[in-house]
């Protein structure tokens, strides 16, 4: 994604008009971070709309594919039950957008370990995420840490990343050594993937 | 809850009142023969008559399954909610806990058990003779150290133990076959090797224990008495595969490390009878940190087969 040359200003009235007006816009050449952001903070959550995409799993958390983006992004609902936490995982050089559909998710932010780390990693940042916000994060901004800090709610979440990525690294916090993961999902496109 | 509530629905599978400001639950409940899900969380339960009296003879006691009061002011788990024999998941998440009755082995069919978010301290051994539980939260807590019996838990999937006050696990953790799930971030584990501090040495009564125990010199009850006869069945072996003797109290405290399937070092207690119970190498002057190393090797192999998932960091 590189600077744009003019941004458009978008409201997602439903779940497929923001898919819809996603494949739009990453049909182009040139994508802007704002433009993504702006759009996914337009759509106002709607259960009704995404209820057959959140399937939750007793153990922790699951990501539910929706769309594939023509390969260019993927866009997936994360289910997060009371307490469900992720690693610090960083984002194999995508963009990584995030918007909350139902309840609270915790975002602590976190500096890359020096090369040879072995020492606690840094906390940058920690924020609240409350029901319709979206972050954004990639690589250069540093690593992160999501997690369902209710004991009572679960949480719901809209994630997009371009390009898509199944691997990525996760990080222990007490000596910033990393491991690399290979994510599945969950569910895809409503129905549940077998293992 | 308003009265005549089973004999408008008598059917009643599903309650939930979660959210209504509930300050107690009474008799109403006693009389629905088909609840098995009861959601009551964000109320203001936790006081006396939170539950009903009788619950333990109402069909509720066998039929119950599910029971979510999350979210409300217990400071202690109501004796009655023991009674719940049918109960597969219980949630007390977000309440004011300080501790977990041992009388919770009384819920036989538990599976599931969220006391995440409370100001717990300990883990009644106890909790371990529930056979088939298979997730366990107790996250958020101010929990300093986990039972090795809680190594008996053989249906656990899930543990989830961040946020507490943990330094270490006991070894026995390895032996939890099924576990898949295992968090233990914010906790303050100790990063580097642990040279026990403190050592009493052992009493008579133990050193002659140890004798009893080691060369399996006979003994019948009538030769003892009881409180002797009680002492020696307490024998802890220790575990140290290169020696075969027994510890009593007397014990030295070891926090190795192992690593998990290669990807983490968790510390783990281990009690060896004596402080020159360790491998081979204790003899010469090796360094503590490559011994503990290379003792790990077998447990780490072990260990890298059972486990699959430790989230740490």
């Amino acid at each position: 994604m590189e600077q744009p040359v003019q941004t458009e200003t978008w409201k997602a009235r439903s779940l497929e008009e923001l898919v819809r007006i996603l494949h739009q816009i990453f049909a182009e050449d040139k994508v802007s971070v704002e433009e993504v952001q702006a759009l996914m903070e337009s759509y106002e959550t709607n259960p009704e709309e995404w209820l057959k995409y959140a399937k939750f799993d007793q153990y922790r958390y699951t990501r539910n594919l929706v769309d594939s983006g023509n390969g260019k992004f993927n866009l997936m609902i994360l289910c997060w039950g009371e307490g469900h936490g992720s690693s610090i995982h960083d984002h194999t050089d995508s963009h990584c957008f995030m918007k909350i559909l139902q309840g609270n998710l915790k975002e602590t932010l976190f500096e890359w370990p020096e090369k040879k780390g072995n020492g606690e990693m840094t906390k940058k940042s920690e924020r609240v995420l409350r029901e319709n916000q979206c972050a954004y994060i990639n690589d250069s901004i540093g690593l992160h840490r999501v997690e369902n800090i209710s004991h009572t709610e679960t949480a719901v979440s809209l994630h997009l990343y371009s390009p898509p990525f199944d691997t990525c690294n996760t990080f222990d916090q007490r000596t910033g050594h990393k491991h690399k993961v290979t994510m599945t999902f969950y569910s895809q496109y409503g129905e549940r993937t077998v293992c | 809850l308003p009265a005549g509530l089973s004999q408008w629905f008598p059917a009643l599978e599903v309650l939930d009142v979660s959210g209504t400001g509930l300050t107690e639950m009474g008799a109403e409940l006693l009389s629905l023969p088909c609840l098995h899900t009861l959601l009551a969380k964000n109320n203001r339960l936790g006081g006396p008559g939170s539950l009903p009296k009788g619950l333990g003879q109402a069909p509720l006691a066998r039929s119950l399954r599910v029971l979510n009061l999350s979210g409300n002011r217990f400071a202690d788990v109501p004796p009655m909610l023991l009674r719940l024999r049918g109960l597969r998941s219980l949630s007390l998440g977000g309440n004011r806990l300080h501790s977990i009755p041992p009388d919770i082995q009384e819920l036989c069919s538990l599976e599931f058990l969220y006391l995440g978010g409370n100001f717990i301290t300990s883990i009644p051994p106890e909790l371990a003779k529930l056979p088939s539980l298979k997730y366990l939260v107790l996250c958020d807590n101010k929990i300093q150290s986990i039972p090795p019996q809680l190594a008996q838990l053989h249906s656990l999937r899930s543990l989830s133990l961040h946020n507490n006050l943990l330094t270490y696990l006991p070894r026995e953790i390895l032996n939890l076959v099924h576990l898949e799930e295992l968090s233990l971030r914010g906790n303050p584990l100790v990063v580097r090797f642990v040279r026990d501090l403190t050592y009493n040495p052992p009493s008579l009564q133990e050193l002659a224990g140890r004798t009893v125990k080691t060369r399996n010199v006979p003994y019948a009850p009538s030769d003892l008495p009881e409180t002797l006869v009680r002492y020696l069945s307490l024998a802890s072996n220790c575990p140290n595969p290169k020696c075969g003797g027994v510890y009593f109290d007397s014990c030295v405290r070891q926090i190795k490390f192992v690593d998990f399937c290669g990807k983490y070092r968790l510390p783990l207690m281990h009690y060896l009878c004596s402080p020159e119970c360790s491998s081979p190498f204790s003899s010469a002057s090796q360094s503590s940190t490559s011994q503990s190393e290379s003792d790990s090797e077998d447990e780490a192999s072990v260990a890298a087969h059972r486990m699959q998932k430790v989230l740490l960091g």
